[in-house]
């Protein structure tokens, strides 16, 4: 009797250490935060080109990321992309009409996000409101070509 | 003439005959799985499933953990040699971390596992059959399959999961070692970049899934071979074989099916 | 025969691929008696044993255990009858991850729900029984070859059956370990009034303890009746047996060319195997 309760003592470690692993897989490999989903609230830009842009990408503020993308779809409208960002909600009703969403580059060749920079309206962005204002990726291959054919022509 | 026609027909009978065979054989080993496997355990069967935790699950522990750690180091090492040229050396934690998830840690626990515990699990049952003592236990009136089979099938299951998630946690950590503590990578970008860029839901969710697939066909494999074996010291250290080499082909093709489905975009 | 049976074999056909065993065996085992098997080995008396347990189905015929149709009974009923059954196995078959006490002990523990105390007392008796009392807590790789069949013989009667069979009870073992289970299985079957079924092949052992004899050869009963009636049979088939001869009807030799031809190369070639 006293080698089995050994035994099974082992076997609860074991299957303690289990649930600790998953637990250590999700908050610290895949981020995952225990605290209840933040609060946050929606805003929608629509950009003429969204370039590498993925779902879960980053937002930011002066380089501080406080958000991320959470649906990209076309516009049929106007046939352009539509961005759902989720935002943190501390900033819901601090960002002026007139802010500026553009999408910015990592590095020369790293992924991609949107930058947001606030403008001066006093009046404020609520949940669901659309930004006007956007500057769509930059690709690189346009700007090659522009490159090369205002060479072509001086 | 006649007698290459004969040689020819002869052929493909025997290659019938084969075909008979095998889906005879996998007629029997679904028979085999869906017999033993599902049923109320009672308090007796908690018992003995724990002692087939035991011997399954905490007895392939270190092998392991062991081999986790350095599958970490070795993809570390590598990874940074190749990310250091794109000078994206930060991106190490997420090279690591996705590569033992989705791939590494399920694939190469499971064929650990099935030369640790699957070929012991067929060695021990096929020695029960060779000295009679499942036929006796069926004479007591107790049914072996689900007295000796169900506890090992059901350890299997659990067990393999379990090891699995233990060898990513380890492999995780020997890249730390390495990449920052040797190598010096930032550590925080080490961990930012991996949380960053590894979904719970998509890598290690998925990932266990496939854990999951390999615990049920190794253990399965291994069980019905030590089950279905011939009765002989030649018939046990064939059937031994037999798991090892079949649940490893199993494995890798699985292995291919699998993420062909959750990561290939069909 | 006075008695009712205990089990009738009725004209039993039974084949293992292209190898015919059995081929319209009959039998009548009576009730509180010891029954022997015998025959020379290959002729499949252990298979017979398994039919008669319900682990292997015959192709045609019936098993009749107490009015019950073995082969035709559910996977319940089936193990609900093997309750009333032991069987000792050649190899003794004991539990290797058992000790004895456990051993004894293990069909008390899944077919009744006795209390520990009980159990114990139940499984010290049978033990005391075959005088291994003290083994108890030996495991099985600790037992010689004649203490672990008795072992077994004491699992086998736990639940004091109606029928114990046994496979090859004397096989292999030493001429003391011998008389002792010739010894155990006799008075066994005298103080429980139970019905044993002995397949073996030794046959001073066997004559001195079966109350009537069946002789099995070339998938048949050959001969049956007490051990004096067939000692003075005139059968050559059963006075080779009985006596032990080594040629007569079963050759000595293995089916072959004749001698001088294959010795002097003039048989064809054998056939590359």
């Amino acid at each position: 009797m006293k080698r089995s309760k050994t035994m099974e003592f082992g076997v609860g470690l074991f299957m303690i250490a289990g649930i600790l692993g998953v637990i250590f897989l999700g908050l610290r490999v895949s981020g995952l935060t225990l605290s209840a989903p933040t609060q946050s609230f929606q805003l929608e830009a629509n950009f003429a080109n969204i370039g590498g842009l993925k779902p879960r990408a980053r937002v930011t503020m002066a380089g501080v990321t406080v958000g991320r993308v959470e649906a990209i779809e076309l516009d049929t409208q106007w046939y352009d992309a539509k961005v759902v960002l989720s935002l943190d909600s501390e900033l819901e009703g601090q960002l002026s009409r007139d802010s500026i969403a553009s999408i910015l580059t990592a590095g020369l060749l790293g992924e991609q996000y949107i930058g947001l920079s606030v403008g001066g309206d006093p009046e404020m962005l609520q949940n669901g409101d659309t930004i006007r204002d956007t500057q769509s990726a930059l690709v690189l291959e346009e700007l090659i070509q522009q490159f090369v054919s205002n060479m072509a022509s001086n | 003439m006649q007698s290459k026609f004969s040689s020819g027909t002869a052929r493909i009978t025997r290659l019938g005959r084969r075909g008979c065979d095998l889906m005879e054989a996998l007629g029997r080993a679904g028979v085999f799985l869906a017999q033993s496997a599902i049923g109320i355990p009672s308090r007796e069967g908690w018992r003995l499933w724990l002692q087939q935790m035991h011997f399954v699950g905490v007895l392939s522990l270190a092998i392991v953990l062991v081999s986790g750690l350095f599958i970490g180091m070795v993809l570390a090492l590598q990874g940074y040699t190749i990310l250091v040229d794109f000078g994206a050396e930060q991106a190490l934690g997420q090279m690591v971390a996705l590569s033992l998830l989705r791939e590494l840690a399920p694939v190469v626990a499971a064929l650990l596992f099935a030369g640790r515990a699957g070929s012991a699990l067929t060695a021990e049952i096929g020695l029960m059959k060779a000295t009679e003592q499942l036929t006796s236990m069926e004479m007591i009136g107790v049914d072996p399959l689900r007295r000796v089979v169900a506890p090992r099938l059901w350890a299997g299951f659990v067990a393999l999961p379990i090891l699995t998630v233990g060898f990513s946690v380890v492999g995780i950590w020997g890249g730390y070692l390495v990449g920052v503590e040797w190598l010096g990578v930032f550590e925080g970008s080490y961990w930012s970049n991996m949380q960053a860029n590894v979904a719970f839901i998509n890598d290690v969710g998925n990932g266990m899934i496939k854990s999951l697939v390999f615990a049920v066909v190794v253990t399965w494999i291994a069980v019905f071979q030590g089950y279905d074996l011939v009765p002989t010291s030649e018939g046990i250290s064939r059937a031994t074989t037999r798991t090892v080499v079949y649940s490893s082909l199993a494995v890798l093709g699985l292995d291919f099916v699998l993420t062909a489905v959750m990561f290939g975009g069909l | 025969m006075t008695d009712t049976p205990f089990i009738e074999i009725e004209d039993l056909y039974f084949s293992r691929g292209e190898l015919e065993i059995f081929r319209g065996v009959n039998m009548t085992i009576p009730r509180g008696k010891v029954t022997a098997i015998m025959g020379p080995s290959g002729t499949g008396k252990t298979t017979l044993l398994k039919l008669i347990g319900g682990q292997l189905t015959p192709e045609s015929g019936r098993v009749l255990i107490d009015g019950q149709d073995v082969h035709r009974l559910s996977r319940k009923a089936l193990f609900t009858l093997r309750k009333r059954m032991g069987m000792l196995f050649q190899s003794g078959a004991l539990f290797s991850d058992l000790d004895v006490f456990e051993n004894v002990a293990f069909p008390l523990r899944v077919h009744t729900d006795l209390p520990d105390t009980m159990v114990r007392d139940l499984v010290l008796l049978k033990l005391q029984a075959v005088g291994l009392r003290g083994a108890r807590e030996l495991t099985p790789a600790e037992l010689s070859g004649g203490m672990a069949r008795r072992v077994a013989l004491a699992r086998a009667m736990a639940l004091d059956p109606e029928l114990i069979l046994y496979d090859e009870p004397f096989v292999g073992q030493d001429p003391i370990s011998m008389g002792v289970l010739v010894q155990l299985i006799k008075r066994l079957n005298q103080a429980l009034q139970l019905t044993s079924v002995v397949v073996s092949h030794d046959i001073k052992e066997t004559l001195s303890i079966a109350d009537y004899l069946y002789l099995i050869a070339d998938g048949q009963v050959v001969a049956h009746g007490t051990p004096q009636t067939l000692d003075i049979n005139q059968d050559p088939r059963v006075s080779q047996f009985i006596h032990g001869e080594p040629d007569g009807p079963v050759p000595f030799h293995y089916p072959a060319e004749a001698f001088y031809r294959d010795i002097l190369g003039e048989a064809r070639v054998p056939a590359s195997g």
